[in-house]
């Protein structure tokens, strides 16, 4: 008890023509398991109502609460105060549109996401209310939830250098969303098909293999293991592709 | 200002509003949800435990039906609930899990062979049937005569809505996120849609539309201490209730959960309880089988969070500097389980807490959970009073839940009302025209504006809206919470009661430009104080106590003057008080009040004489 | 990813992926190159009559005369893939660093370390063929001429350490992008690379050392 906490925060309003971007400091005093969702919420209703941060289920579930801490993304939510220095530095995540001061637009960008990777399964069953459900192995079903446990934090993305370097390159987060599919019986997709989608420097052959993405990600999605899946079964598909013609 | 035309306009992309939304779309009709955050941050995606449908596939569930489930729910809801419509759920409940499933849900599935589990904290095996292998499997969830709750890990609600928006974005549905609505469009017959205030340039944009639903999910946030997300909030539900037309029912019935964990109101999941955690208390004993001989730890919702509550009474809650609380204790599930199927409890107690729950205890106590009331509508979805208005999910009194729903109920049900409804809706569009309602458009929008204009000038004063909040919870917290008495209610609508005089003159502390939460927080706050009226003015006239409404005063279920449904109207802006009608819990009768083999209650019957 | 864009799924890239599949063939080859070309050098620590045998064993079936030249291409096109990914322009310059320094995080650090590393050996690396290629045959005693005459001590000082780096950093990427090792086994492997790092710096200065001492 009784630490003095010190944040340094970033504050930007595009929308007020008179802010501009700045470090702001606040005081608090930390207190018995303090969040940085606590610690957050006392300084807006006890020093600045202006503050804006996004907060949402505030349980570490829905990925709405990703900044940057000291450095590195991740949900501030479930970052306890307790484990950070005296002087807490928060700036929003980089790559995304700046909402205000610590938030951010992820939802333009997952959506485009979405689109681009067409995030859904493919297939021309039609459904029938009448039948039972097609069996599936219990095991690809919790595979396949390993990899659908993604929040959309977007900290992977914030994180990597590839991200922040080429403004089209997908993200960790979208290749392991292809992939989900990629391993879904459902999903009617060809390999070639995917490779459509992720075959380039856009997608999996941009990735550099920095691993920022698997080192921030805060659902400890297996990332690296992912990835150099698909550089390997894309590879193949392009070799397979030359050797064909 | 900015006006979008759609024919079916959605607010809330949860669970329940983009199911509907994709029924239009797949239909052929533009629709539209708006959301204050992208659709997969909807409160739904916070559901870990599961959702119910009686497909039978697990051994545990051998025998189950849709009869079965559809009697659970009516014991559940304390004989609340509108029969119909708990039926109309039961039946199609399994229809919508094996649609999800081929659109992409990957529920876990039947593993033949044997498997042990735990009930009670004792240790039983179970062997599933080679026939079912890769169907659909099911969970134990507290008040279900069987396995019923399918289930993806602990992420359900997660994996379900990825997969619904996932839904959504190969139909084209379009989702507003960061749009958030303020009042709805109307003229007191019809509704023509919604003006938002866009959190992003926090401009106000006008979506006009021929069928307007409301999905904004639970309005729990207006409790101190809840689990719900911090959008729930109850924004548009006060929106509904400013219309003067529209009821709000049954909101009283506040669901509280058993399993909060203290300090930081998260849940941890009824799938503790239900594979075989125990609570206990101060001396480290168990106690609900004291109380609950038979189903013990798994009883239903209210019935556990009363007796928790009352065991804390008796002095046997364990002190804390954040209050009184119990233990809930998993530690006997093993490692395995805990960190497999069981992971996102493990973390919440590691990263939340601190507590490892391997090897210790995770403080727990009843925590607002889920709100049964909401905008009242008749089994279509179609909200009382206003054409083209409609509702489901949680943010909706659809009533199967009457005053208490089933663990696992409300996430299935956001589906199957949202599959439902969304299919009346397109229906009701099928010859349906209305005129473009310029005045009321530009009347609702210069009203909303000024509105805003007030509170940056400080014109009605200078309250702090985030003290005026915290008031408000506070009284609730106090006043209505698992165990309710004519003066602690009293007491609790008079001090709402002066609540709202200050909710009506809110000045901003700050500059209100862009997106600014405070404006936001500002722009409900007064509908808000008038729902905790609602919930605490229904408390308190209600006397009798029916599922989560305990009545200290009078604990007995009244069936003979209370089998009724509560409708709170606002009919006056400038009213303190909610204006209280009642209408026949049910239409019709398929299964007579009776005892709910648990959470044992006096009952007085239709035909008794005796003074209640 | 860039907003506004047309909705279209990202360009078919058979070229990406085959520019890929090269970049670390290349960095294998040069790997290769590099363990062959320690044999040679650091033979010398072992006997300087070593390093002239095998050095004439090469020069013999011409892998001097024609793999110099050739490795020299290697090098130029392992150069030319690489480069596409290096930021050339300041503003990728900014962005990069301060992207490292915000984030503090030793994988992004070591790309750094390999793609700067890369500049300086492609320069020196250049400048050290031709002075090697052009005087040939390969002997110990030249060796040690070259390497006590003028600046060319410092020149390999800072030379032998940065292709290590740039070596090992290489290879750990190519098992962590090809799938080599597995989340689980990244903590071994990164020992494994520090530790082939100093072995192969040690190797490196005892040779120049031995070279210096060496009586021409
Ligand atoms: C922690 C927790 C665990 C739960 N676990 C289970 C479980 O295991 N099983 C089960 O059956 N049920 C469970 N429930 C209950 C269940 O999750 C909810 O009842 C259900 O998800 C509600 O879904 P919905 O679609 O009605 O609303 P939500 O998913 O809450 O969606 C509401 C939507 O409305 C939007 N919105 C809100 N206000 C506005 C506004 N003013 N303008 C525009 N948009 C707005 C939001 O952005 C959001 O998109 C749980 C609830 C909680 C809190
Ligand atoms: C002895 C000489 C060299 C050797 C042995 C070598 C080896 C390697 C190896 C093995 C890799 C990993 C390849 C991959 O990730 O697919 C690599 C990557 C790289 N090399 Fe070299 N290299 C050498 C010279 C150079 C030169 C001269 C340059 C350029 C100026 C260069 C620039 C790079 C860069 C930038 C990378 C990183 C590529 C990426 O991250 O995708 N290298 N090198
Ligand atoms: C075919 C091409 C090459 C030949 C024939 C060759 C040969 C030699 C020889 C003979 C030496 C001894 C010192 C000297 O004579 O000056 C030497 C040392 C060295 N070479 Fe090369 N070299 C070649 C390519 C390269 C390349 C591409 C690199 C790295 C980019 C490199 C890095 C070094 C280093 C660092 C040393 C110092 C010795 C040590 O510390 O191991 N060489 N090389
Ligand atoms: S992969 Fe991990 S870091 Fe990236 S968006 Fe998903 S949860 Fe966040
Ligand atoms: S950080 Fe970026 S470069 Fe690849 S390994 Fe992760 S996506
Ligand atoms: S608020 Fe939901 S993850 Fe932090």
């Amino acid at each position: 008890m009784g630490r003095q906490l010190k944040f340094k925060i970033f504050r930007f309003n595009p929308q007020n023509p008179e802010s501009v971007p700045r470090m702001e400091v606040f005081s608090l005093d930390e207190t018995d398991s303090m969040t940085l969702f606590i610690a957050l919420n006392r300084i807006r209703e006890e020093q600045d109502g202006s503050l804006q941060f996004e907060f949402c289920c505030r349980a570490g579930i829905c990925g709405s609460c990703a900044m940057v801490i000291n450095g590195r993304p991740g949900l501030a939510c479930h970052t306890k105060t307790k484990d950070l220095p005296d002087e807490i530095t928060l700036t929003p995540l980089p790559v995304f549109e700046l909402v205000g001061d610590l938030s951010v637009d992820t939802g333009s960008w997952f959506r485009e996401m979405y689109n681009k990777v067409e995030s859904w399964v493919h297939t021309d069953k039609v459904f029938d209310p009448n039948a039972i459900e097609d069996p599936m192995d219990n095991a690809i079903a919790e595979e396949i939830y390993e990899l659908d446990r993604c929040v959309e934090c977007g900290s992977c993305v914030a994180a990597c250098g590839t991200a922040r370097l080429r403004d089209d390159f997908m993200g960790a987060t979208a290749l392991n969303r292809l992939g989900r599919f990629v391993i879904d019986p459902r999903d009617k997709r060809t390999d070639e098909q995917y490779f459509e989608v992720i075959g380039s420097d856009e997608g999996i052959f941009g990735c550099m293999g920095l691993l920022a993405c698997e080192d921030v990600c805060p659902k400890n999605l297996p990332l690296m293991n992912q990835l150099s899946y698909l550089r390997r079964k894309m590879g193949v598909v392009a070799l397979k592709q030359i050797f064909k013609k | 200002m900015q006006t979008i035309y759609k024919d079916v306009l959605i607010i809330g992309a949860g669970l329940a509003g983009e199911r509907a939304a994709a029924e239009a779309a797949g239909a052929g009709l533009s629709a539209v949800c708006l959301s204050i955050v992208p659709a997969r941050r909807s409160h739904s995606a916070a559901a870990m435990g599961g959702m119910q449908a009686a497909l039978g596939n697990s051994v545990m569930g051998e025998g189950d039906s849709t009869d079965v489930h559809f009697a659970d729910t009516v014991k559940g809801s304390d004989w609340g609930c509108d029969q119909e419509v708990a039926r109309l759920f039961a039946d199609t409940a399994p229809i919508e899990m094996r649609r999800l499933c081929d659109w992409g849900v990957p529920w876990n599935r039947v593993v033949p062979g044997k498997s042990k589990y735990f009930k009670g904290g004792k240790q039983f095996d179970k062997e599933e049937k080679e026939e079912k292998r890769g169907l659909i499997t099911a969970r134990n969830f507290g008040g279900t005569a069987k396995w019923r709750t399918c289930y993806v890990s602990d992420g359900t609600g997660h994996s379900v809505l990825y997969t619904m928006d996932n839904r959504c974005a190969q139909l084209g549905v379009e989702v507003h996120d960061k749009s958030e609505a303020i009042a709805l469009i109307q003229d007191g017959k019809t509704c023509y849609g919604a003006i938002a205030r866009s959190l992003r340039t926090g401009e106000l944009i006008a979506y006009v539309a021929k069928a307007t639903m409301v999905a904004t999910g639970g309005f729990g946030k207006i409790y101190k201490a809840s689990t719900n997300a911090v959008i729930c909030d109850g924004g548009v539900h006060g929106a509904v209730l400013d219309t003067g037309v529209v009821p709000l029912g049954n909101m009283e019935a506040v669901q509280f959960h058993p399993t909060g964990i203290v300090p930081t109101d998260i849940l941890v999941t009824e799938g503790c309880r239900g594979d075989g955690g125990t609570l206990l208390d101060v001396n480290e004993e168990r106690f609900m089988h004291i109380y609950e001989p038979d189903k013990a730890e798994l009883a239903s919702r209210d019935v556990v969070a009363r007796w928790m509550t009352h065991h804390m009474r008796l002095g046997k809650g364990v002190p804390s500097p954040y209050g009184e609380h119990l233990w809930l204790d998993i530690r006997h599930l093993g490692a395995d389980h805990i960190t497999g199927k069981l992971r996102e409890v493990y973390e919440i107690c590691t990263s939340f807490l601190g507590v490892d729950p391997i090897h210790q205890l995770i403080p727990v106590r009843p925590t607002q959970h889920y709100s049964m009331g909401g905008v009242r509508t008749n089994k279509d979805g179609a909200a009382y009073g206003l054409k083209g208005l409609f509702s489901a999910g949680e943010a909706a009194c659809w009533d199967m839940h009457g005053f208490n729903r089933l663990g696992g109920n409300s996430l299935a049900e956001t589906v199957v009302a949202g599959g439902i409804v969304g299919g009346k809706i397109v229906e009701f569009l099928k010859d349906y025209e209305c005129e473009i309602p310029t005045a009321e458009i530009t009347r609702t929008a210069a009203k909303q504006q000024q509105r805003i204009d007030d509170m940056i000038s400080g014109k009605n004063g200078n309250e702090n809206v985030y003290k005026v909040r915290e008031a408000m919870q506070n009284a609730l917290d106090k006043g209505a919470h698992v165990f309710r008495t004519e003066e602690g209610l009293t007491e609790c609508v008079e001090t709402l009661q002066a609540v709202l005089k200050r909710a009506r003159s809110i000045g901003l502390q700050t500059d209100g430009y862009g997106a600014s939460p405070e404006l936001s927080a500002a722009l409900k706050i007064e509908g808000q104080v008038k729902l905790a009226l609602c919930v605490a003015y229904g408390a308190l006239q209600r006397r009798e106590s029916r599922g989560s409404h305990n009545r200290e005063d009078y604990p007995a279920r009244n069936d003979r003057d209370w089998l009724t449904r509560t409708l709170a109207y606002w009919k006056n802006p400038d009213d303190d008080l909610p204006t209280l009608e009642y209408e026949d819990a049910t239409p019709s009768f398929e299964m007579p009040p009776g005892d709910r083999g648990y959470g044992k209650m006096q009952i007085i019957t239709a035909d008794s004489k005796e003074e209640s | 990813m860039s907003f506004d864009l047309p909705v279209t799924a990202a360009k078919s890239g058979k070229t990406d992926a085959i520019l890929d599949w090269l970049q670390m063939i290349s960095g294998v080859a040069l790997i290769i190159f590099v363990f062959m070309h320690m044999t040679l050098v650091s033979s010398v620590l072992i006997n300087p009559g070593i390093m002239d045998a095998i050095a004439h064993t090469y020069e013999a079936n011409y892998m001097a005369q024609v793999g110099g030249p050739l490795l020299f291409l290697l090098f130029l096109f392992h150069f030319y893939l690489a480069a596409r990914k290096i930021p050339f322009r300041l503003e990728g310059q900014k962005t990069i660093w301060a992207h490292a320094k915000m984030l503090n995080h030793r994988d992004t650090w070591l790309w750094i370390v390999q793609a700067a590393s890369a500049m300086i050996i492609l320069i020196m690396g250049s400048i050290h063929m031709w002075a090697v290629l052009s005087d040939l045959p390969i002997t110990a005693a030249r060796s040690a001429a070259r390497m006590q005459s003028g600046p060319w001590v410092y020149f390999y000082l800072l030379l032998a350490p940065l292709v290590v780096l740039h070596v090992v950093a290489g290879l750990y990427r190519i098992a962590v992008k090809w799938g080599v090792a597995k989340d689980y086994s990244r903590e071994k492997l990164n020992k494994i690379a520090i530790g082939l790092g100093i072995a192969f710096i040690v190797i490196g200065l005892a040779t120049i050392v031995r070279f210096m001492t060496l009586a021409v």
